[in-house]
């Protein structure tokens, strides 16, 4: 992330990094459970959905800092740099679900599964936060 | 919004971490207020002018004013 040394931004990295751990171990969780014990019914659900809720509280603790962050420029920098993550993740998405449509081949070779899209969107935000910040210099 | 800080800053021989640290805020805010690409808010905008014992008219410059 954009590098600040405010209260507010050593809060939302530790917070951000305990949710970050929580989600992958969900994940390692979930898939441990679907290869060995092989879930039937609303337990498919349940599991599937388990990892959402860290992606909830990373998305949680982003909204908090935003709120919490008192630096004002710091702020601006922070939603310019959500906005361009998420114009990447619309196009990228968007461009990828009409190559499906018109050029199924590639998703038979590529196969992207879905839930990269938010690690698309967290790598796009770390990525525009220097960029944004340049526009200021 | 053109302003005077840097000038202002440098009288007092300050450096942009100091003035900062005088306001609370990070020292990239400072650099981009001084270079005239971020306009402060309100609130920050009197904090500055309470610091130099000016008015937010004598530090910042009103284009439009003219």
């Amino acid at each position: 992330m954009y590098c600040t040394n405010t209260a507010a931004a050593r809060r939302y990295r530790a917070r951000t990094l305990f949710a970050t751990t929580a989600y992958l171990l969900s994940i390692w969780g979930v898939t441990w459970m679907f290869r060995h014990r092989h879930p039937q019914g609303a337990a498919v659900y349940l599991l599937a959905l388990a990892p959402e809720l860290p992606i909830f509280a990373i998305l949680a603790i982003f909204g908090i800092y935003l709120a919490d962050e008192k630096d004002e420029f710091i702020r601006a920098v922070l939603v310019q740099s959500s906005l361009w993550a998420t114009c990447v993740v619309l196009a990228f998405t968007t461009f990828w679900s009409l190559l499906q449509i018109y050029a199924p081949a590639i998703d038979l070779v590529l196969k992207v599964p879905m839930y990269w899209v938010f690690a698309l969107w967290c790598v796009s935000f770390a990525v525009a936060q220097p960029l944004v910040q340049r526009r200021y210099k | 919004m053109k302003n005077r800080l840097r000038v202002l800053r440098a009288e007092k021989n300050w450096s942009q971490a100091d003035l900062a640290q005088q306001l609370g805020v990070s020292r990239q805010s400072v650099n981009a207020i001084e270079t005239g690409k971020f306009d402060p808010s309100l609130p920050l905008a009197f904090r500055l002018a309470r610091l130099f014992d000016m008015t937010i008219e004598q530090i910042f410059i009103d284009d439009d004013s003219s």
